[in-house]
């Protein structure tokens, strides 16, 4: 992972961040790289919440339906 | 036909012969009925068609006896044929050329042969099956706008998130759902937001399920662009529908569950990673934690040993550092003492009222989660050019610009001398 691979989704937001989470808590890294990590895992958290809270429980209704020249259900058979 | 007085009056033959040129040209029809009475004599079988009408009707006998399965007295069958007027009598019949039987039996003879047909493709594969997205910006629903389902579904999802959703209102059953379907999965899948799609309908008998077994519409939804979710009728109800779909659920419970995460677990679980962040920094500040006091310690050295400084300048700088190491200290409350004693040797009696406050916070530093104290802010020396934390002073020398980053705002200092 790095920085360069954008999360396009929330799921892959989400793995890179637990990722992180499992990096830092390791307790390996060096100062730099955790400080690194830890704005890393902020930013993914944003993105994450964002995400969220642009649902907005909306709903909206096709209208294309009833093409014309739909074939007749009804009629005689001759 | 002849004249008698004002009146035409025609000959039976006459009339018959007219009916028979009316009715000629009757192109041949599938008709759906139920067989009665069915006899057999010489080289043609005779019987009725009925429903709640009947019509006389038969067919060679040859061509009957070859049928399989062969139909019997009350079964159900589509058969096809003409209309034959036989003149001499008036009276009509169908002459059938083919029979099939028609009812259940027929309907999953078609399903099998569907099921067949796309299993041979390959559509009905597990490997093909889609993962679901975790958050879909938006949900394709392809329901009925008037059906308990609609409302069954939507509900459950709202139950758990908060979704946006795109509802196209099709028929679910009838000779145009079908259609109807595959012209909504085209259209919601043009829209690139949606990114998982559910087509619902509630259970029914098997006649009013035949729309979810239609080889163009189990194609289609083979085709989506996006992951589909069928949930269509009860369990026991299996359609091809079912079976092509990325994810098969028969309840609207399980669509929810299908398409949308819980919210509340959600978001627990991303304040759980919140926390986790702040441990994981914490932990590494830990082992950093002496390293970084030495080299805050080394600059306060520094600015005390510069003999030009007076000691008013010495002591305001002295009190701006505190503040970053209390926040450089703060994830190690064990090294606070240590810091503490280092502090007080280093600034001097001078100092003693700015060194009393690193200690006073030592407690509240005790009492702060590691989430709070990260909330709180940190302090990282850094170099102001690079901008990357400095974690050496060998690189230090005197003059060297450093930056003190804090949780409101940060400080320039300059290294006077470095002690390695």
């Amino acid at each position: 992972m790095s920085e360069a691979d954008d999360p396009t989704t929330f799921e892959q937001a989400l793995a890179q961040l637990d990722e992180i989470v499992a990096r830092l808590e390791a307790g390996d890294v060096g100062l730099e790289e955790a400080v690194r990590l830890f704005e890393r895992g902020q930013a993914l958290l944003a993105i994450c919440r964002e995400r969220l809270a642009r649902a907005q429980q909306r709903i909206e209704q096709l209208t294309t339906q009833g093409e014309p020249g739909e074939p007749d259900d009804a009629g005689a058979p001759f | 036909m002849k004249t008698v007085g004002a009146r035409q009056v025609w000959a039976v033959q006459e009339i018959t012969a007219a009916l028979a040129r009316r009715l000629a040209g009757i192109p041949s029809v599938w008709v759906e009925a139920e067989i009665q009475n069915l006899r057999q004599r010489g080289g043609q079988v005779y019987f009725t068609l009925r429903d709640s009408h009947q019509i006389d009707a038969s067919m060679r006998a040859a061509l009957f006896e070859r049928l399989a399965p062969r139909p019997a007295d009350g079964g159900l069958v589509y058969a096809y044929g003409r209309v034959e007027f036989w003149a001499e009598r008036a009276q009509l019949s169908l002459r059938i050329e083919r029979m099939e039987p028609a009812g259940e039996g027929a309907m999953l003879a078609q399903i099998e042969a569907i099921k067949a047909t796309l299993a041979a493709e390959g559509l009905l594969s597990d490997a093909r099956k889609r993962a679901l997205p975790l958050v879909p910006r938006r949900i394709g629903l392809i329901t009925s706008a008037a059906g308990a389902a609609r409302h069954d579904v939507l509900n459950n999802i709202w139950a758990r998130f908060p979704a946006d959703v795109v509802l196209a209102d099709v028929p679910v059953q009838g000779v145009t759902a079908a259609r109807a379907i595959v012209r909504a999965l085209d259209a919601l899948n043009a829209i690139p937001e949606v990114e998982v799609i559910i087509i619902a309908r509630g259970g029914g008998p098997l006649e009013d399920l035949m729309a979810f077994n239609d080889e163009r519409l189990c194609r289609a939804v083979a085709a989506s662009r996006v992951p589909v979710v069928s949930a269509v009728g009860h369990e026991k109800d299996v359609t091809v529908c079912d079976l092509v779909a990325d994810r098969r659920v028969s309840t609207p419970t399980g669509a929810a569950q299908a398409v949308v995460p819980d919210r509340a677990a959600l978001d627990a679980r991303l304040a759980e990673a919140a926390r986790g962040l702040a441990r994981g920094l914490g932990r590494t500040r830990e082992a950093n934690a002496v390293a970084i006091a030495q080299r805050t310690l080394g600059l306060i050295a520094g600015l005390r040993a510069a003999e030009h400084r007076s000691a008013s300048q010495v002591a305001a700088t002295g009190s701006r550092l505190v503040p970053a190491v209390q926040r450089i200290a703060g994830a190690s409350a064990h090294a606070v003492p240590v810091v503490h004693d280092r502090l007080v040797r280093a600034t001097g009696a001078r100092h003693e009222a700015a060194a009393q406050r690193v200690a006073a916070s030592a407690g509240l530093l005790e009492a702060l989660s590691p989430s709070r104290t990260v909330a709180r802010g940190y302090a990282i020396v850094r170099d102001p050019a690079s901008g990357r934390p400095v974690v050496s002073a060998a690189a230090l020398r005197g003059g060297t610009e450093l930056e003190l980053e804090m949780r409101d705002g940060r400080a320039q200092v300059t290294v006077k001398e470095t002690h390695t």
